[in-house]
């Protein structure tokens, strides 16, 4: 465990030496994150410019459950999102020989390769909105309602990360995965919706299927309505489920990975 | 003039057979964008049932507005030809380009038509199941003129994407690496080409801007006019307006690779 942890440490270090020589595709990346949060953000503030709730939740609550959701993404991002995606490239390149030739688990060795200090940087803009929208709703969490979603936000990584795998490993299937770690972002797009508005055959397959929905809505209903056991129960299991159903597909995966170019 | 016609023709075929390679891509992406769909339904069908209608369209007019900017985005959309341009470049391909009586604009865009009719056709697989699932919803108007207005606008959108993906894959003469502008620029684009929301839902002051922007024709403006968000005098204007940033795209493209050759030190050549 241990010698994980200093392997991660030398990544960290080798990712902030990077990031110090490339100063500028830091600023640049910082600045497509904001963006693409901002978008996220004025989608909210727009459509709440027609009207006043959606599924039951407020303008601040919306945008708290959003806040939310952007800030497991923003750790996704910089944490395991640069390793993943050259995941993708390496399997259809043959490049991916290097992990399977080091004395280490593949799937570790492969996620942990690189930190984006951008995304990082930007997890604490998701905080700040966080604050905000809990400040505008005049919430007062408890200490140990914080250390509850903090431990929320950590399943919801875990869950998120389940998925790009899933998602990547597809690459040992059909060879050229360009353009397919695009699908993630477009699940991730659910994470963003309050459980309310899932109905039927939709609550079904994106609240109780996939785990998109409790991601982002267990902690947000923790600031918002305190710990409430049935949520984090849920989020545990799911958490739990993906995460092994993830290493299976992948470690599938690689019964296939050919080594060579298609 | 034909024999350069046959020369992109060739390019054409040659881009089609390339694209079909990649079709489970394609296919995998159009089936995603379903999900999107549904993301779409279940967020806006929720704003909606408070309100009978938001910025003057019923439900139903919205979810039409998503369908069409989804089928626009494959038939007129730029994919990853930035990217390509971008590759060819930095591998030093280009070369063979510079030596040959081919114009690299061109030929790039005879491949991204091939690429627009594979996408263009795998987005109906998806969409034939959609439009069951949501034929109770759909409504389109029925004016004449929106239909033939549809086929010109689609046209000029797709010059006005393909030529911003140029300039963006030009950039690689001055940077090497130009994915954080591609998606810099796409999240303005998704923002002002009206795929987050309509556009007109926007303050009136900043919707007004953006009829002046580039962003505005690359998917909003057929869509619109199909699905009825644009009367016609504003249909014949943005016409105006949209012919002037196609003209002025190409020339920046034209700009962009000769001043961008100069700089070329064709690398692997």
């Amino acid at each position: 465990m241990t010698k994980y942890f200093q392997i991660w440490l030398a990544s960290a270090r080798y990712s902030i030496t990077r990031t110090l020589m490339f100063r500028f595709d830091f600023f640049l990346w910082a600045l497509v994150e904001l963006f693409w949060m901002g978008v996220n953000l004025l989608l909210i503030s727009v459509i709440y410019e027609h009207t006043d709730s959606i599924a039951g939740w407020s303008k601040y609550e919306m945008l708290l459950l959003v806040g939310t959701s952007l800030l497991v993404q923003r750790f996704l991002m910089g944490f395991f999102w640069s390793s993943l995606f050259e995941m993708g490239r390496n399997i259809k390149s043959g490049a991916f020989d290097f992990f399977l030739a080091q004395p280490g688990n593949i799937l570790f060795m492969a996620s942990t390769r690189k930190l984006d200090l951008d995304g990082l940087c930007n997890s604490l803009v998701a905080m700040g909105v966080v604050a905000y929208a809990a400040h505008r709703l005049n919430l007062h969490p408890s200490a140990l309602d914080v250390l509850f979603y903090a431990v929320m936000i950590l399943c919801g990584l875990i869950i998120h990360y389940s998925m790009l795998v899933m998602t990547i490993s597809l690459a040992f299937w059909i060879t050229s995965a360009q353009g397919i770690e695009g699908s993630y972002f477009t699940l991730a797009e659910f994470s963003r919706l309050p459980r309310e508005a899932f109905k039927g055959i939709a609550s079904v397959l994106f609240v109780w299927l996939l785990p998109v929905v409790v991601v982002s809505n267990a902690p947000a209903q923790i600031l918002l309505h305190g710990f409430q056991p049935a949520w984090v129960l849920a989020l545990v299991a799911a958490t739990l489920a993906w995460f092994a159903t993830a290493i299976f597909v992948f470690h599938r995966g690689l019964r296939r990975y050919a080594s060579a170019s298609s | 003039m034909f024999p350069s016609f046959a020369k992109y023709r060739q390019s054409f075929l040659i881009g089609l057979q390339s694209n079909l390679v990649y079709r489970m891509n394609f296919a995998v992406r159009g089936f995603f964008s379903l999900f999107h769909l549904a993301v779409v339904f279940i967020l806006w069908g929720a704003a909606y049932s408070h309100n009978e209608s938001i910025g003057g369209f019923s439900f139903g007019q919205t979810l039409t507005y998503f369908l069409v900017m989804l089928v626009m985005q494959f038939f007129v959309g730029a994919f990853n030809e930035d990217y390509q341009i971008s590759e060819e470049i930095r591998s030093g391909l280009i070369n063979q380009f510079i030596l040959k009586p081919i114009n690299y604009f061109s030929y790039r865009f005879s491949i991204f038509l091939a690429a627009r009719l594979v996408t263009g056709a795998l987005i109906l697989i998806p969409l034939l199941v959609a439009v069951p699932l949501l034929k109770d919803y759909l409504t389109l108007p029925t004016e004449a003129w929106r239909f033939l207005l549809l086929a010109p606008a689609m046209m000029l959108s797709a010059l006005i994407q393909f030529s911003i993906a140029y300039c963006f894959g030009m950039l690689t003469f001055w940077f090497l690496e130009i994915q954080g502008f591609v998606i810099l620029s796409m999240a303005i684009e998704s923002l002002l080409g009206g795929q987050m929301f309509p556009l007109d839902l926007l303050p009136t002051w900043i919707f007004n801007a953006a009829k002046f922007l580039p962003f505005y024709y690359q998917t909003y403006f057929p869509t619109a006019i199909l699905t009825g968000r644009i009367e016609f005098a504003a249909a014949i204007q943005g016409f105006g307006i949209q012919l002037l940033w196609v003209l002025l795209l190409l020339a920046v493209n034209q700009l962009l690779w000769t001043r961008g050759l100069r700089r070329h030190t064709a690398v692997g050549g």
